[in-house]
C-alpha cells in the first residue's frame, strides 16, 4: 500500500470516519483496564509492603471486598435501569441488627440469615413501589429509605451493638464461605444480566425507558424487581459483615459507605445514565475501590484523606463514561 | 366560502404607519439530506405590515422560520435588516437583531410572575445590588409593555394561573421588552378560544401600527383574510405565489398551496379488502378524539389526515390505550367477528411505529438485533430460567433486516449508526417480527429520505396485501393519498368527515381539514 503524507490521510472529511473506526478497538480493550489496574497495585504492594502477597492477606482483602461487591452488583442492577439506590448500606444495617438480634434471642442460626435477606427484599420492595408504581424520583426515594433505615436501627438497638452470637454462626459464614458466596453471586447475577429475559428488559428500560414503555415490555415489573434485587443483595451483605464481625453493631455500614458502592459499580463500567454495565467489572470495582483504601492505610496517610482520594478516583471514572458516550458514534 | 373578504379587516391605512424595520430574505435556499428544503425564497417585509405564510405540512415554512431564528443556517442566500446584511448564525444572534418568536408551544415559566416572566430573558438588567434585583423596576417596565398590547394581565400573577391567551400576551410582552421589532408568529390561535383569538389579532393590529415587521403562519386561510396584508405561499420549499392577500381569492391560495394535479396512485389498486376487523365507536380521550366512529377491514390501509394539532396522534394513543380513553368502544377480531376488547388489548397485539423514533421508537446504544427482537423477546426465552437464545433471536434478526431491507452492515451494528430511512426500518422489523395482523403508524416515513420512503411504502402495500391492515397517520398529502385505501380527516379532534378513494382530491383533503367547506377550486 502507498503511503500517504499525514496531511492527505486526514482531510476534514474523512477525519471523523478515522475516529469511529479507532474507538471500538478501544472499546474493546476497555474491559482490561481494571484488572490491569489491580494487578499493578497487587504488584506495587507486594514489591514494597513485606508479606503483602500472601493468601491470607489476599483472602482478608476478598473478605472485606464482599459485602461492598456484594451491594455494589445489586446498585448496578438498578443503575442499568437508569435509576440509583443509595439505600445500600443502610438496608445491610438494619437486616444485619434485625437479624442478628433474631439470632442471640433465639439461637436459631438458620431462619437468622433469611431473616436479614427478607428485611433487605421488605426495603428494596419500598424502594421499588416508589420508583416504578409511584414514579418518584429514585434519588429521593432511596435517601428516604437509607434515613427511615438509620432510625429503625437505632430504635431497635438503642445505639447499642447487637451481642451474644452463637460463635457457630462465624463458623459457618467463615472466610471461604463468604468469598463463595461473593463469588456466586457474581456468577448468578451475571448470568442473570447476560443471559435472561430480565437481564434484557432491565437494559432496555436503561436505554430508553419511553421505547421500552411503547414496545410492551414490562417496564414497572422489572424496575420494581431490580430495586427488589438490590434491597435482597444488601440483606446478603449484612450477613457477611455480621459473620465477620460476629455482631451487628449501627455504625456498620455507615452512609458514607454508599460511596464505595456506587463507585464500584461506576469504576465497573456502570453508566450512571443507565443502559449499560457488567456484574464482573463490578466485582472489579469492588476489588479496587477496597484495594485504594487498604493503600491508603497502609501507606500511612491520614484517614480524612481517604475520602479524598476516592473522590477523585469516582470523578475521573464517570469523566471517563462521560467521555465515552459523548463520542461521535 | 370564495368570496375574498376584503372589507372584514379593518383599518387598514397606509398613512397611519411608522417607518419601521425592513426585512429582507434573498434567495434562501437550504438542502437537507434528501430533501430540498428551501429554494432560493426570497421574500421582502416590510414593516407595518403583517406578511402571511402558508403552505401545506413539510412545504418549508418551519425551516424558514428555523433560519430566522438563528436555529438552521441556510446553504445560500442573505438575510439584510434595514438594508444591513445580517449573519444570523445562533438563537442568540436573532434575538439580537430583533427578531422574536411567538410559538405555538407557549413557553411560560409556571411558578415565576407575570413580570418574571415576560423580563426572564435579561433578568441581569435589572440588578440592583449583587444579585438583588429591582422588583419595582422590573414590575414597571413589564407593565409598559403589557400596556402597549392593551393587556390587563395581573402583574404579579404566577405563570401557572393564566389562560392560554394570557400566556401568549405574556410571551409578546417578552418579545417586545427584548427590543423585537421583527415578530414570527408560529400558529398562535391554534389553542386559543374565539375571544383570545379576536383579542390577538387585535393586538396584532396594534403591533403592525407601531410599525413591526410581522411574520403570521397558519393553516387557516380564513385568518390570512383576516390579519393578514400580504401572502406568501411556500410550496415544496419554493415561493408557489406572493402579494397582496386581495388579490387572490381563497380557491386561488389553496391551488397555490397544492400545486401540480396528484399523480395516479400506485398499489392500492387490485388489493381485495376483508371482513371488518376493528370497530370503533364513541372513542372519547380526554381532549382528543372526540366521538370518533370508524372502521376497519381486513387488509385495508386507513389514513388519518388533518392538520397539525387536529389529534391525530392523539387518535391512535386512544386508540391502543396509551392514552386515558373517557368514553367509547373498541371492537377487534384477528378472526371473525369483532367483538370488545379492553383499552390496552390492542396495545399488545398490534403494532405501533410511533412519531418521533429517537424518543420512543428505539434503543439507540443497543446493537440492531435487540432492537429488532424486543417486541418479542418472550418467544425468545427458554420455559426454564427464561434464558434468551441468543443466537435465534439474532438470526431472527437478520431475516427480518432482509425483508424489510436494512441497510447495515450487520445485525451488530448500533441503531444509532443508521440512517433515518434505515432506522425507520428497523422499527418496522421489529413490528413485524410479532406478526401483528394490525399496523398503526404515526408518520411512517417521518424525516427519511426519498429512496427509503419509496421503500417503506411498498413495505406497507406488500403487507397490505397478505392481509394486514393499516392505520396510518401522514402530514403529507401525496403520501396519504397514494397509501390510503379510504381518509378519515380529522378536525379539532373529531372525525369531520371519510373519504373513498374516489373521492381523495388535495383541495378537498385541505379544505376539510381547515374549514370543512369544500373549496373548490375553479
Amino acid at each position: 500500500m502507498r503511503a500517504m503524507p499525514i496531511s492527505e490521510r486526514a482531510t476534514p472529511e474523512e477525519a471523523p470516519g478515522l475516529r469511529t473506526r479507532a474507538l471500538p478497538t478501544l472499546r474493546r480493550l476497555r474491559w482490561l483496564v481494571l484488572p490491569v489496574a489491580i494487578a499493578l497495585i497487587l504488584l506495587t504492594l507486594s514489591l514494597f509492603v513485606e508479606n503483602f502477597a500472601t493468601a491470607n492477606n489476599i483472602l482478608n482483602l476478598l473478605v472485606q471486598v464482599a459485602p461492598i461487591g456484594v451491594m455494589a452488583m445489586g446498585a448496578a442492577l438498578v443503575m442499568i435501569t437508569g435509576g440509583i439506590d443509595v439505600s445500600g448500606p443502610a438496608v445491610m444495617t438494619t437486616a444485619a441488627v434485625i437479624g442478628a438480634d433474631y439470632m442471640a434471642r433465639t439461637g436459631d442460626l438458620v431462619f437468622g440469615p433469611a431473616l436479614m435477606i427478607l428485611v433487605g427484599l421488605l426495603l428494596g420492595g419500598v424502594n421499588g413501589i416508589g420508583v416504578a408504581f409511584l414514579r418518584m424520583v429514585a434519588l429521593v426515594v432511596t435517601l428516604s429509605i437509607m434515613t427511615i433505615c438509620s432510625g429503625i436501627v437505632t430504635a431497635w438497638t438503642n445505639g447499642q451493638s447487637v451481642v451474644g452470637l452463637s460463635p457457630d454462626f462465624s463458623a459457618t459464614f467463615d472466610r471461604t464461605t463468604i468469598i463463595v458466596v461473593f463469588l456466586s453471586l457474581t456468577l448468578l447475577l451475571g448470568f442473570l444480566l447476560r443471559k435472561t429475559l430480565f437481564g434484557r428488559w432491565l437494559y432496555c428500560i436503561g436505554a430508553n425507558v419511553r421505547a421500552a414503555r411503547v414496545t410492551g415490555l414490562p417496564t414497572r415489573g422489572a424496575t420494581f424487581a431490580a430495586y427488589t434485587i438490590s434491597g435482597a443483595c444488601a440483606g446478603v451483605a449484612g450477613i457477611m459483615n455480621t459473620a465477620a464481625l460476629s455482631s451487628a453493631r449501627p455504625g456498620m455500614g455507615p452512609d458514607t459507605q454508599i460511596l464505595d458502592v456506587v463507585s464500584a459499580a461506576v469504576i465497573g463500567g456502570v453508566s450512571v445514565n443507565g443502559g449499560s454495565g457488567n456484574i464482573a467489572g463490578v466485582a472489579l470495582g469492588a476489588v479496587l475501590i477496597v484495594m485504594i483504601s487498604n493503600v491508603i492505610n497502609l501507606v500511612g496517610v491520614p484517614d480524612y484523606f481517604t475520602g479524598l482520594i476516592k473522590g477523585l478516583v469516582i470523578i475521573l471514572a464517570i469523566g471517563l463514561d462521560k467521555m465515552r458516550s459523548g463520542s461521535p458514534s | 366560502m370564495t368570496q375574498v373578504p376584503t372589507s372584514s379587516t379593518p383599518a387598514r391605512d397606509d398613512t397611519a404607519r411608522v417607518a419601521g424595520p425592513y426585512l429582507e430574505l434573498n434567495a434562501i435556499s437550504k438542502r437537507f439530506p434528501g430533501v430540498q428544503a428551501l429554494r432560493r425564497v426570497t421574500i421582502h417585509a416590510p414593516g407595518g405590515e403583517v406578511m402571511g405564510l402558508v403552505g401545506v405540512n413539510g412545504a418549508g415554512k418551519s425551516t424558514l422560520m428555523n433560519v430566522l431564528g438563528g436555529i438552521v443556517r441556510p446553504d445560500e442566500g442573505s438575510i439584510r435588516i434595514d438594508g444591513q446584511a445580517v449573519e444570523i448564525d445562533s438563537p442568540r444572534a436573532a434575538a439580537h437583531h430583533g427578531i422574536a418568536f411567538i410559538q405555538q408551544e407557549i413557553q411560560i415559566f409556571q411558578h415565576l410572575r407575570v413580570y418574571e416572566n415576560i423580563l426572564v430573558g435579561e433578568l441581569e438588567r435589572w440588578r440592583v445590588a449583587g444579585p438583588m434585583l429591582s422588583r419595582k423596576a422590573m414590575r414597571s417596565e413589564a407593565a409598559k409593555h403589557l400596556a402597549k398590547l392593551g393587556s390587563a394581565i395581573d402583574l404579579d400573577a404566577r405563570g401557572e394561573a393564566l389562560v392560554v391567551g394570557e400566556k401568549q400576551m405574556v410571551q409578546i410582552a417578552r418579545a417586545l421588552s427584548r427590543g423585537g421589532r421583527i415578530l414570527l408568529f408560529d400558529e398562535p390561535t391554534s389553542s386559543l378560544s374565539a375571544r383570545e383569538k379576536d383579542n390577538l389579532f387585535q393586538v396584532i393590529r396594534n403591533l403592525r401600527a407601531s410599525g413591526l415587521v410581522i411574520f403570521y403562519i397558519t393553516h387557516f386561510l380564513d385568518e390570512v383574510y383576516e390579519i393578514c396584508d400580504k401572502v406568501t405561499v411556500l410550496r415544496d420549499g419554493e415561493v408557489a405565489v406572493q402579494g397582496k392577500v386581495d388579490d387572490f381569492s381563497k380557491a386561488h391560495l389553496v391551488q397555490h398551496m397544492i400545486g401540480r394535479e396528484i399523480e395516479g396512485a400506485t398499489g392500492a389498486q387490485g388489493r381485495r379488502l376483508g371482513d371488518v376487523v376493528l370497530e370503533v365507536s364513541h372513542l372519547t380521550g380526554t381532549r382528543f378524539p372526540q366521538d370518533a366512529n370508524f372502521c376497519l377491514r381486513r387488509g385495508e390501509i386507513l389514513g388519518v389526515w388533518g392538520v397539525l394539532g387536529s389529534g391525530r396522534s392523539e387518535l391512535l394513543r386512544a386508540l391502543i390505550g396509551i392514552d386515558k380513553v373517557r368514553r367509547g368502544t373498541i371492537a377487534y377480531a384477528e378472526e371473525g367477528a369483532p367483538q370488545p376488547v379492553r383499552a390496552r388489548h390492542l396495545f399488545h397485539t398490534v403494532g405501533y411505529i410511533t412519531e418521533e423514533r429517537h424518543l420512543d421508537g428505539l434503543f439507540l446504544q443497543m446493537p440492531l438485533w435487540k432492537n429488532i427482537s424486543s417486541a418479542c423477546l418472550r418467544a425468545f426465552a427458554s420455559r426454564v430460567f427464561r434464558i434468551l437464545r441468543v443466537r435465534r433471536e439474532m438470526a431472527r434478526a437478520r431475516e427480518y433486516m432482509a425483508e424489510v431491507d436494512v441497510k447495515a452492515v450487520d445485525e451488530n451494528m448500533l441503531a444509532s449508526q443508521l440512517s433515518g430511512g434505515n432506522q425507520q426500518k428497523t422499527i418496522i422489523a421489529k413490528w413485524l417480527m410479532k406478526q401483528p395482523r394490525l399496523m398503526i403508524m404515526d408518520e411512517p416515513t417521518k424525516g427519511v429520505d426519498v429512496g427509503a420512503k419509496q421503500e417503506i411504502q411498498k413495505i406497507i402495500f406488500e403487507k397490505a396485501s397478505s392481509g394486514v391492515s393499516f392505520i396510518i397517520v401522514s402530514s403529507e398529502l401525496d403520501e396519504i393519498m397514494s397509501l390510503s385505501d379510504r381518509i378519515i380527516v380529522l378536525r379539532g379532534g373529531r372525525i369531520v368527515s371519510e373519504l373513498t378513494r374516489e373521492q381523495f382530491s388535495k383541495d378537498r383533503l385541505m379544505s376539510e381539514s381547515i374549514s370543512g367547506e369544500a373549496t373548490h377550486a375553479a
